[in-house]
C-alpha cells in the first residue's frame, strides 16, 4: 500500500479513536471519581441510541436536535440512579458496587431487549463522505469526531474550571475532608453518575448516526472502554481520549498489516504489556487533579 | 379416637386425591413436551425470538386442531424453553436439564452452528431426536450421532448455483475478495466461496476474516478496493454487515456484483441501510416469494406467509420458515412412527421424504436437509427478487457499477 493508503488508514484511524473516546470517557470519569467500575455504561449508550433511532423514526427529529434532550435525560436518569440505589452501597468494596452496577445493567439491557428487540437499528441519513486531497472521509464520523472532541473537551473545562467540577475533584482526592468542607458528597457522587450517563447518552446519539442500535453491541462498548481506560490512564479525561484515539489508530494499522483478524488482539496485547509496564496508563495521570 | 364421619371425610379426601393425581398424571401422559434451549438475551436474542415466534405459531395450531396423532391418540404438544442468555455452557446445562429434569421428548435446537453443535452433543449422550432450524454448517453434523437432523441445507449448496448465475450473467467476472466474521457460519461460508469460486476458476484478491466486536471495516475495506475486484462477498450478522456496506459506501468501494450473507435475507437488513441495500445479492435457504406445497399445518407457502404477517406485521424469513418447518417435520415423523418413542421417532425423521411449505425435506446420512435449489436474491428498489433457480425467478441480476 502507497503512503496516499497509509495517510487513509492513519485518518480512519484518528476518526474511530474520536469516537472510542467520547465511549470512554464517562465510565473513566465513574471509575475514577467513584471507584465504581460502571456495568451499566454499554447499556447507557444503547439507551440513548434508541432514545435518538425512536425520536428520528417516528418524529422526524434529526439527532443534532435530539441530542441535548438526550443527554439531559440521560443525567438524570443517572443523577437518579446513583442517589437513590449507588449512593446506599458506595463505600463498599469496588466488587460490591460493581455487582450492583452489573445487576441494574442485567435489568436495563433485558428491558431494551424486550421492549425494543435485538432487531439492528440505524439512524439512515447517510450523509456521504468528503474527500481531502484524495482521502476519503465520511461526514457522520466526521461530526461524530467532532462532537465527541467538543463534548470530551466540555468536560475537561468543567472539571477544571466550574464549582461542580472542583467539587468533584475534592472529592475524589479526600471525601471526609470534602465533606468536611461542607461539600455535599452524595449530591457530588449523583452529579458524577450523571454526567457519566450523560456522556454515555450523547455517545449513544453520535453512535445512532454511525452504527446500528442493538443490544447486542452493549458487551462490546463496555469492552472497548475498558481497554480505552487502561490504555489511556484511569480517571481523567486526557486519558479517555488519548487511549481512544491510540486505540483507534492502532487498531486501524493493525487491521492492514496483520489482518482485520488480529486487529483487536493487537489492541489488547497493548492493554496488557502497558498493565505491567505502566499501570497508570500513556497518561500517567492518576486524578481529575 | 376419630367419629365415623371425619374417617369417612378422610377416605373421602384421599380417593379424591387420589383420582385427581391419576388425572393429573393422565393429562401429563397425553402431552408431548418439545425442549427448546432459546438464547432469548445475549447476542442471538433477536434470532431466538424468530425461533421462539414460529414455534408458537405451529405449536397453537396443532393444539387448536387437537393435537398431534400418535398412533389413534391426539396428544397435545408442550413447549419447554429457557432463555440460555446466549452462553454456550449455559446452553449445554440448560438441554441436559430438558433432557434429564423435564424428560422431554424432543430437542428443538438453538439458533447458530455454533449452538446447536453444542446441544447436540449432550443430545447425542441421550439418545434424545434433536431438530435443527437454524445450523448450516457441516461441521455440526460431522459428528454424525444419528440424532440430529437439520432443516437447512449445507453451506456448500449456496456456493456453486450462485458463481454460475453471476459468471453467466457477467461474463468478464474474474476477481472475487472475501471478508468474513469469525464466526462458525461466517466463517465456514467465508472459506466455502472463496473455495468454490477458485474451483470455478475465479481469482480470490482478497480472502481475510474479521473478529467478533468489529466496530470498524475500514482497513479490510480500503484492502479490498485496492485489488479492483468484481465481486465482494462479505457474511456476518446483520449489524456487522449494516456497518460494512455503509463503510463501503463512504470509502468509496465499488464493484459490479456485492454479496452479503445473510444480510438481505433479513427485513431489518434492507430497513437499516435504506438506499444502500439497493443491489445487493445474497442467497437464501427460503424466500416468502417462493412457492411449494406439502403436509402439515400448512399446505402450502402462501398460507404460512399469509398468517404470519397476519401475526407479526412483516414478512417471514428463512429463519422463521425454518423453524417453522421443524414443528411440522416433528409432527410428521411422530405421526408415521405411530409413538413418540425417541428411537421410534428417530427411525422416522430418518427416514423422512416428504414436501412442506418451507421446501422439500430428505435428509442425508449425516442428518442435513438434502441439497436442493437454494434461492438466490437480491435487492432491487427495496423489494427482494429472486434471480434463481429459474422455476423460482423472478428478476434478472442487476449489476451495480
Amino acid at each position: 500500500m502507497n503512503a496516499m493508503g497509509h495517510l487513509q488508514t492513519l485518518v480512519n484511524g484518528i476518526v474511530l479513536g474520536a469516537l472510542y473516546a467520547s465511549l470512554a470517557v464517562g465510565f473513566s470519569l465513574v471509575w475514577g471519581v467513584l471507584n465504581i467500575v460502571n456495568m451499566l455504561h454499554g447499556s447507557l449508550i444503547i439507551l440513548g441510541g434508541y432514545i435518538t433511532y425512536f425520536a428520528w423514526h417516528s418524529y422526524g427529529i434529526h439527532p443534532l436536535l435530539a441530542l441535548p434532550a438526550v443527554a439531559l435525560l440521560m443525567y438524570a436518569l443517572g443523577y437518579v440512579t446513583q442517589l437513590l440505589v449507588i449512593n446506599r452501597v458506595v463505600h463498599q468494596p469496588v466488587l460490591v458496587t460493581m455487582t450492583l452496577t452489573f445487576g441494574l445493567d442485567l435489568i436495563l439491557y433485558n428491558f431494551m431487549t424486550v421492549y425494543y428487540t435485538a432487531t439492528p437499528r440505524r439512524v439512515t441519513l447517510d450523509l456521504g463522505a468528503t474527500s481531502v486531497g484524495g482521502i476519503a472521509i465520511p461526514f457522520d464520523r466526521l461530526l461524530g469526531m467532532v462532537l465527541a472532541l467538543v463534548l470530551t473537551g466540555l468536560l475537561y473545562v468543567v472539571m477544571r474550571r466550574s464549582r461542580v467540577g472542583r467539587a468533584i475533584v475534592a472529592v475524589r482526592m479526600d471525601s471526609a475532608a470534602a465533606a468536611l468542607m461542607g461539600i455535599k458528597v452524595n449530591r457530588i457522587y449523583a452529579i458524577t453518575f450523571g454526567i457519566g450517563a450523560l456522556m454515555a447518552g450523547a455517545t449513544g446519539v453520535i453512535f445512532a448516526m454511525v452504527y446500528p442500535v442493538t443490544t447486542n453491541l452493549t458487551g462490546i462498548y463496555l469492552g472497548k472502554a475498558f481497554v480505552i481506560c487502561v490504555i489511556g490512564g484511569l480517571g481523567s479525561v486526557q486519558g479517555a481520549l488519548v487511549g481512544g484515539i491510540v486505540l483507534g489508530v492502532i487498531e486501524s494499522f493493525a487491521g492492514q498489516f496483520v489482518g482485520p483478524q488480529h486487529a483487536l488482539t493487537v489492541g489488547f496485547v497493548l492493554m496488557l504489556f502497558l498493565l505491567v509496564v505502566k499501570p497508570t496508563g500513556l497518561t500517567g495521570i492518576k486524578g481529575y487533579e | 379416637m376419630p367419629s365415623f364421619s371425619s374417617k369417612f371425610s378422610s377416605a373421602l379426601l384421599l380417593t379424591a386425591g387420589i383420582a385427581a393425581g391419576a388425572l393429573t398424571s393422565a393429562a401429563h401422559a397425553a402431552e408431548i413436551k418439545i425442549g427448546a434451549p432459546l438464547g432469548l438475551t445475549g447476542s442471538v436474542a433477536d434470532e431466538a425470538k424468530k425461533q421462539e415466534v414460529t414455534f408458537k405459531m405451529w405449536l397453537n395450531k396443532v393444539n387448536a386442531a387437537g393435537g398431534i396423532d400418535v398412533g389413534g391418540t391426539k396428544m397435545k404438544v408442550q413447549l419447554v424453553q429457557y432463555d440460555y442468555q446466549s452462553d454456550g455452557q449455559r446452553a449445554a446445562q440448560l438441554a441436559e436439564k430438558l433432557i434429564t429434569d423435564d424428560k422431554v421428548d424432543v430437542l428443538f435446537a438453538p439458533f447458530g452452528s455454533g449452538h446447536t453443535k453444542i446441544v447436540a452433543t449432550i443430545a447425542a449422550r441421550y439418545e434424545m431426536p434433536t431438530i435443527a432450524c437454524a445450523a448450516s454448517s457441516e461441521s455440526v453434523f460431522d459428528q454424525n450421532s444419528g440424532y440430529l437432523f437439520g432443516t437447512l441445507s449445507p453451506n456448500a449448496a449456496l456456493f456453486a448455483p450462485m458463481i454460475a448465475l453471476f459468471k453467466e450473467k457477467l461474463p468478464t467476472l474474474k476477481t472475487l475478495a472475501v471478508l468474513g466474521r469469525d464466526d462458525v457460519f461466517p466463517k465456514a461460508t467465508a472459506q466455502g466461496i472463496a473455495a468454490a469460486a477458485k474451483a470455478a476458476g475465479l481469482n480470490v484478491a482478497y480472502e481475510q476474516l474479521y473478529p467478533l466486536g468489529t466496530m470498524d471495516h475500514s482497513a479490510s475495506l480500503s484492502a479490498i478496493k485496492a485489488t479492483n475486484p468484481d465481486w465482494i462477498y462479505i457474511t456476518g450478522y446483520t449489524q456487522d454487515l449494516v456497518l460494512a456496506r455503509k463503510q463501503m459506501s463512504d470509502l468509496g468501494v465499488k464493484a459490479p456484483i456485492i454479496t452479503m450473507v445473510a444480510g438481505p435475507a433479513y427485513k431489518e437488513y434492507v430497513d437499516g441501510l435504506g438506499d444502500l441495500a439497493n443491489g445487493i445479492t445474497s442467497s437464501s435457504w427460503w424466500h416468502s416469494a417462493t412457492s411449494y406445497k406439502g403436509v402439515g399445518v400448512w399446505p402450502t407457502t402462501e398460507d404460512f406467509v399469509k398468517e404470519f404477517v397476519a401475526q407479526e406485521k412483516s414478512d417471514p424469513d428463512y429463519v422463521h420458515a425454518s423453524c417453522a418447518a421443524t414443528g411440522v417435520l416433528y409432527q410428521n415423523a411422530v405421526e408415521r412412527a405411530g409413538s413418540i418413542d425417541k428411537k421410534k421417532v428417530r427411525d422416522a425423521l430418518a427416514a423422512t421424504d416428504i414436501s412442506t411449505f418451507y421446501g422439500p425435506i430428505k435428509f442425508s446420512p449425516n442428518g442435513m436437509n438434502q441439497v436442493r435449489g437454494l434461492p438466490i436474491i437480491q435487492v432491487q428498489d427495496k423489494a427482494i427478487k429472486v434471480l434463481g433457480p429459474a422455476e423460482i425467478k423472478n428478476a434478472d441480476l442487476m449489476l451495480l457499477k
